[in-house]
């Protein structure tokens, strides 16, 4: 095992990605990105299908090499077979062998970090009894629910105890209950220390997780900050969303003087504006709106998200409707 | 290289491997049929018995009063036996176009018409007999038209005997009224009646010859061709399961979607190389140890292992190295499958033509000289052939060590070449 004790290794960055780009055939994938994720920090990925999350965490794994650029992982390539003994990687899609039980798959896993007897035993059971599999550990993995697949594949990402953990979509698929029990136990993970990339595109789990986002597009980190940092920045102090009774594009040319930057986006018969002072703006941009014939359904002021964050930047919606 | 990954690998393999149903009836099930159906189908217990015809007769001659009739013939027939098993089972027909009827009908495997007077011209004279031959198939036509001939053959041998004997007889005890006692044959030592019987027998049997057993070793008996056929069935398995193994290495993963997760797992590539074969070669050890105990228990099989000869140790160490052969030609041919799917399908069939060509399923003398000599240049013939030469025809060490090493330096070359195969899938899937 690497001595993480060792001073030097303590100060450096638990990943550090420079300038990677990945390309497959003329497809590029990932772009030119660089970051660097501190030790015992969340950090998110955050972006809509096809932005590169997942071919990015697979360059971290060490599953795929990158076209150009580096890659340290405790600053070491996670090409070495070490690093990869420390790191934990849990795919979008949840990969275990129908034929085995849920036991015998995490068993399976717990033999490829070393682990065997007793020890993996104990730790085995521990894991699936934190992800409420306990009960089902003898059943066969192909008999499993598909929010219970994900939940074991959760746990086979845990079982190296690695000090890296690279999520994808780990959430995606699962109920709201086990989702929490999952965000909780990212949250535990974090308190002692270990280094969590979690690629995800609900916004609300990349808010209410990550230290720090990275928000990808097309391959490419477009910000990257904490959450609030990065809404404050893009100048946004609320979100009045209005919902009308016809189309809204018309209305588009009547509320854009309102907006901060003219930042209006309409979608079906709804209108989202952002602006800097909302108790001046609302009664305004809804007299203008009925005075020129609309009909009003619903108006909510709130304060925006990184949703919204992306939406500004990249003027397309995070989960395409 | 950790032994705990390579542990996990091959225990993985093995279990999923044993609870897929499909993957279980083709190593273990169908190895077991093939044995069972050549041990009751294509060499049934009956091959190596005395075969009994069953023979239509019409007796014209019932009614003589002669001392030997028709009847007494019909009487023979049935009571004849060879080798302690009666030759014919005999069944009387009132007419012959009933008689011909079963035979046309398959019915029958011979028949035999009686005419009137058939008695007492055989002892009087020659007597006239027809014999009808049958079969159900062209081979058994053959082999009925062989014992049937034998049988008439031989009777007619005895008749021809006792009728010499007979004449003898009365030679020695009349002869001396009408002939003088010294009457000689010039050029002869002996008397006229002994010279007599030397030249009557020799009408009879002008050739006495000796006929000695020697069979091929391959055919000596059904329990050896059995075995034969056991270790043929275990090598197909051998064959076609090993090149499945191989062929599905990498891309059975892929398609389940756990390669990536491998990947990024602290095992290696070379962990899960070596589980894996170490899986497909036990794999194939139960699958030979299975086809070897339905064949010596189910099916009388001569299969020997015998620990205190050095030839025998040999036989396990074939088993690997024929199993590490046939999982590097999978590999190999994993360079040009990309589905799971296509990978078993081209080595089923593959696995299929080599056993035929192989000399695996048929021996190689029935095959035309181009096959036969890919059978000679296929280096799993030789690992399956060693080991029949050992297990079933007690061939001693010096006999089987040079395809030993042969088939070694075989499997070397091969398993290196496919490691190389799977390197490149491997890789080739992971940029996927």
């Amino acid at each position: 095992m690497m001595n993480l004790s060792n001073d030097r290794s303590m100060y450096e960055p638990a990943v550090s990605v420079k300038n990677v780009s990945k390309r497959f055939g003329d497809r590029t994938a990932v772009d030119d990105v660089s970051f660097e994720v501190k030790r015992g920090e969340v950090y998110g990925l955050l972006g809509p299908n096809g932005a590169g999350k997942t071919t990015l965490l697979s360059i971290l794994a060490g599953v795929v090499n990158p076209t150009s650029g580096t890659v340290r992982i405790l600053g070491t390539s996670p090409l070495d077979s070490k690093t990869r003994g420390l790191v934990g990687f849990c795919p979008q899609e949840p990969v275990v062998y129908d034929e085995l039980s849920g036991f015998e798959n995490i068993m399976f896993y717990a033999g490829l970090h070393g682990l065997s007897g007793s020890e993996a035993v104990k730790k085995c059971r521990e894991l699936l009894d934190k992800l409420g599999l306990l009960e089902h550990a003898d059943r066969r993995a192909g008999k499993y629910s598909g929010g219970m697949k994900k939940r074991l594949n959760f746990a086979i990402a845990l079982i190296g105890d690695p000090e890296v953990l690279l999520l994808d979509e780990p959430t995606t698929g699962m109920d709201p209950g086990i989702r929490r029990t999952v965000w909780d136990l990212i949250a535990e993970l974090r308190s002692l220390g270990k280094t969590v990339i979690l690629a995800t595109h609900y916004m609300e789990e990349a808010e209410a997780l990550s230290d720090r986002v990275a928000i990808m597009d097309r391959g490419r980190v477009v910000a990257e900050g904490e959450p609030d940092r990065l809404k404050r920045e893009c100048g946004l102090r609320a979100v009045i969303n209005l919902e009308l009774m016809e189309p809204a594009g018309g209305a588009l040319k009547l509320v854009e003087p309102y907006a901060y930057e003219r930042a209006v986006y309409v979608d079906g018969n709804s209108l989202r504006v952002y602006v800097e002072d909302p108790d001046t703006v609302a009664p305004k941009l809804v007299s203008r709106l009925l005075n020129n014939g609309y009909k009003l359904l619903a108006m909510r002021i709130s304060p925006p998200t990184l949703e919204d964050v992306f939406l500004k930047l990249t003027g397309r919606r995070l989960v395409e409707e | 290289m950790r032994w705990s990954a390579i542990k996990a690998f091959a225990v993985k393999e093995l279990k999923t491997t044993l609870r897929s149903r499909e993957q279980l009836f083709w190593i273990v099930f169908w190895p077991m049929i093939l044995v069972l159906m050549t041990g009751y189908i294509f060499i049934p217990p009956s091959v190596d018995q005395p075969k009994t015809l069953k023979i239509g007769v019409v007796n014209y001659d019932n009614r003589s009063t002669a001392p030997f009739n028709g009847s007494y013939f019909v009487q023979i027939l049935d009571e004849v036996e060879y080798k302690g098993v009666k030759l014919f089972d005999v069944v009387e027909y009132e007419n012959e176009s009933t008689m011909v009827d079963d035979l046309k009908g398959g019915r029958l495997d011979g028949g035999f018409l009686i005419p009137r007077g058939f008695g007492a011209n055989l002892m009087m004279g020659q007597a006239t007999l027809r014999i009808y031959v049958g079969a159900s198939d062209l081979q058994s036509a053959q082999i009925n038209e062989a014992i049937l001939r034998g049988f008439i053959e031989g009777m007619s041998r005895e008749i021809a005997y006792r009728k010499v004997n007979e004449t003898i007889y009365y030679m020695r005890r009349y002869g001396s009224q009408y002939m003088p006692e010294n009457l000689t044959i010039p050029g002869f030592n002996e008397t006229l009646v002994e010279f007599l019987e030397v030249w009557m027998t020799g009408l009879v049997e002008p050739i006495n010859a000796t006929f000695v057993d020697v069979k091929p070793e391959t055919l000596m008996t059904r329990s050896t061709v059995i075995g034969w056929y056991t270790l043929g069935a275990a090598g197909m398995s051998i064959l076609y399961t090993g090149l499945n193994i191989g062929s599905l290495m990498a891309v059975g993963e892929k398609e389940r979607g756990t390669l990536k997760r491998l990947l990024a797992s602290p095992a290696t590539s070379t962990d899960m190389l070596i589980g894996k074969t170490l899986a497909g070669v036990l794999t194939l050890g139960l699958t030979t140890g299975l086809s070897v105990i339905v064949g010596i228990f189910g099916c009388g099989a001569k299969i020997l292992w015998n620990p205190l000869k050095p030839e025998h140790w040999l036989v396990p160490l074939l088993l690997v190295l024929g199993s590490l052969l046939m999982i590097g030609f999978g590999m190999l041919l994993s360079l040009v499958t990309k589905t799971a799917r296509g990978a078993s399908g081209l080595s089923t069939v593959l696995g299929m033509m080599l056993s035929f060509t192989a000399g695996i399923w048929f021996p190689k003398s029935w095959m035309p000289e181009w096959m036969r000599f890919l059978g000679d240049v296929f280096p799993a013939t030789w690992a399956i052939d060693a080991m029949r030469s050992i297990m079933v025809f007690e061939a001693g060490l010096a006999e089987v060590l040079l395809d030993t090493f042969k088939v070694l330096a075989a499997t070397t070359v091969v398993y290196l070449l496919g490691i190389l195969a799977y390197r490149t899938v491997l890789r080739r899937y992971a940029e996927a």
